[in-house]
């Protein structure tokens, strides 16, 4: 009967277009943060150098050709750009000084030998874990990080052989050694594969077996430093971009674009959030301008009902409850809505190639759940003072 | 509980001229069970004494004790605990909620404390004449049968004092001594008093006390 009181002067259409407002507000704000979270991700474990590296090196001219300027870098090059503020660090990649070769050493997968360059970065700039990327002069197996790119090559080589292709995981397993020479002296490792990467052409190898190689079967003493590698500040991909282009240095292609699309759809889903954000924002100011005006209209029903002795808490109460159903079910029905389209986005992506999270983030439950809870706050603040005034 | 009056004096009649044997300024006591007949003309501060009682008003200096506690002290929590177990009130705007029926409007009193059950309700309604409106939207009745359903809602909870605000003005006397009996019979029962305010007539009552203002 309280219920029939106290909502009694209801201006339902007023209220349907806030919930809905609220409905889309929230379907947009946790959409938004789920896509910021999949976007910032994008890519994140899959490939073993961290998320916004780029291994740059300086453009080949004309004039490097002809020798006139320099393809390595100084250290006060290094130094000039490790000061810019939208760069973490930046180290160099060290390249073999010494003949390698690479061949399978497996009776199951036919012989394959081809000479190859190795190169080594720190240690902190893999995502790896830090004890399978140790090597120690007599260990028997050298960690490698293989880039994808030789991974083509050899299911070129199988299938040219009859052989079926193998996958990441399955060459993973198979046997591959290293022959490290210099004029009759030759030395052979077990070498195992412990990850892949886009970012580089060559074999990565942990810094101590560079440092091994070259003091053994090294052939120069003075090593040039021609690629540098590049931490940039998470989505400042332009400043970078911009810094690279105006000091002649260059990035592999692609991960530039997978850097700058990352930046840009980041930003964009930014501005949807501050968007739904505002949207959800007004949406709660409405309901609640709207509770307010109930209170007022419904001034006689409480200030009766206070009178006959009904608590201020029961009436509060009976008021808001209606509300966290209306809002709690509000939040349910954005959460449906926003299951349909996050499957229909994630089915597009899968379709163009785009292999995203399909799961539910974190964040974007969070979201949800601090909308909801902070509207709750709202309206029990707003009714309990409402009421009291009335007393 | 005893109620005691200390220099109590209304803000709005502050300018006025009370007579000298008006009850605004002075100090007095109500007794437990004590029936009080509040008699004073139009604009004397009636209805501003029984708001004042029921701690509706608060706008008035001295003080007004229940029991040696002042009222301005009290909780709103303990407004609502008083309001629903020592204090009852039939307001003179009757207060009655139009769009509910009459059984609505008295079980809506009655539910807070689950005084009585549907067919003893009924029999006071039926005992006041309006059993035939039982379940008619008060909107719909004249202002005579609701004051009988207001002070019928009045009844239907355990108090230690009523207060009846002009409460039959729209009563003829036959009806407003059946109310009276009513009212009488159930403090009677729960040894409680009430103060009746009046334009002037004492409805053929006799009363413990005469307050005037």
């Amino acid at each position: 009967m309280l219920r029939k009181i106290l909502f009694q002067n209801q201006n339902k259409k007023q209220l349907v277009i806030a919930l809905i407002g609220s409905m889309l507000g929230i379907l947009f704000l946790i959409s938004s943060i789920h896509y910021s979270v999949i976007i910032n991700e994008f890519g994140k474990g899959k490939d073993m150098l961290g998320p916004n590296t780029l291994i740059v090196q300086k453009k080949v001219t004309n004039s490097s050709t002809l020798n006139i300027s320099k393809i390595d870098f100084s250290r006060s090059e290094i130094d000039k750009i490790k000061r810019e503020d939208f760069i973490k660090d930046i180290q160099p990649v060290l390249s073999n000084n010494f003949d390698i070769s690479i061949e399978t050493s497996d009776p199951l997968v036919p012989y394959f030998r081809s000479d190859i360059f190795v190169q080594s970065i720190p240690e902190e700039f893999i995502d790896v874990k830090i004890n399978s990327w140790k090597w120690k002069r007599d260990d028997e197996i050298v960690p490698i990080i293989m880039p994808r790119e030789f991974l083509i090559m050899l299911n070129t080589f199988m299938s040219a052989r009859g052989i079926p292709q193998v996958s990441e995981d399955l060459v993973k397993d198979v046997s591959f050694q290293f022959k490290v020479w210099k004029g009759g002296e030759k030395e052979m490792f077990k070498v195992k594969i412990i990850g892949f990467t886009n970012e580089v052409s060559s074999i990565l190898v942990p810094s101590s077996f560079m440092e091994y190689g070259d003091l053994k079967f090294g052939k120069i003493n003075f090593k040039k430093i021609t690629q540098v590698l590049i931490l940039g500040e998470k989505g400042k991909f332009g400043l970078v971009e911009k810094m690279l282009k105006s000091r002649g240095l260059e990035p592999k292609n692609a991960q530039l674009i997978v850097g700058r699309l990352k930046s840009i759809v980041g930003t964009l889903f930014i501005f949807v959030f501050i968007v739904s954000l505002v949207t959800v924002f007004i949406s709660i100011l409405v309901l609640i301008q709207y509770i307010q005006l109930q209170l007022s209209k419904n001034t006689f029903e409480i200030t009766t009902l206070l009178r006959l002795g009904y608590p201020e808490r029961t009436l509060s109460k009976v008021i808001t409850s209606n509300f966290y159903i209306l809002f709690g079910s509000i939040s349910v029905l954005s959460f449906i809505l926003f299951s349909v389209v996050k499957m229909v986005v994630d089915k597009i992506c899968l379709k163009g190639g785009l292999y995203i999270s399909t799961d539910f983030t974190f964040q974007s439950l969070l979201g949800l759940f601090i909308t909801y809870f902070l509207f709750l706050f709202l309206v029990n603040k707003v009714v309990v003072k409402g009421i009291h005034k009335l007393f | 509980m005893n109620i005691v009056f200390q220099h109590v004096m209304p803000n709005p009649l502050r300018s006025l001229i009370h007579n000298a044997d008006s009850i605004w300024g002075k100090e007095f006591s109500l007794l437990k069970g004590q029936k009080v007949l509040l008699n004073a003309t139009s604009g004397k501060g009636k209805s501003t004494f029984s708001g004042t009682l029921f701690g509706i008003r608060k706008d008035f200096e001295g003080s007004l004790l229940f029991d040696e506690k002042d009222i301005k002290k009290i909780s709103n929590l303990d407004w609502s605990n008083i309001r629903k177990e020592k204090l009852s009130i039939v307001f003179q705007d009757l207060q009655l909620f139009q769009n509910l029926t009459v059984a609505e409007n008295l079980l809506l009193k009655n539910n807070l404390t689950e005084t009585f059950d549907v067919l003893e309700i009924k029999a006071m309604v039926d005992r006041l004449g309006i059993i035939d409106k039982w379940d008619v939207k008060c909107s719909y009745l004249s202002m005579g049968q609701q004051q009988r359903v207001a002070i019928i809602r009045a009844l239907l909870q355990p108090f230690e004092w009523l207060i009846l605000d002009e409460p039959f003005s729209h009563l003829d006397v036959e009806n407003s001594n059946i109310c009276l009996g009513l009212i009488n019979e159930r403090c009677s029962q729960l040894n409680a008093g009430f103060i009746l305010t009046s334009l002037g007539s004492d409805h053929d009552f006799s009363f413990d006390i005469e307050l005037k203002l």
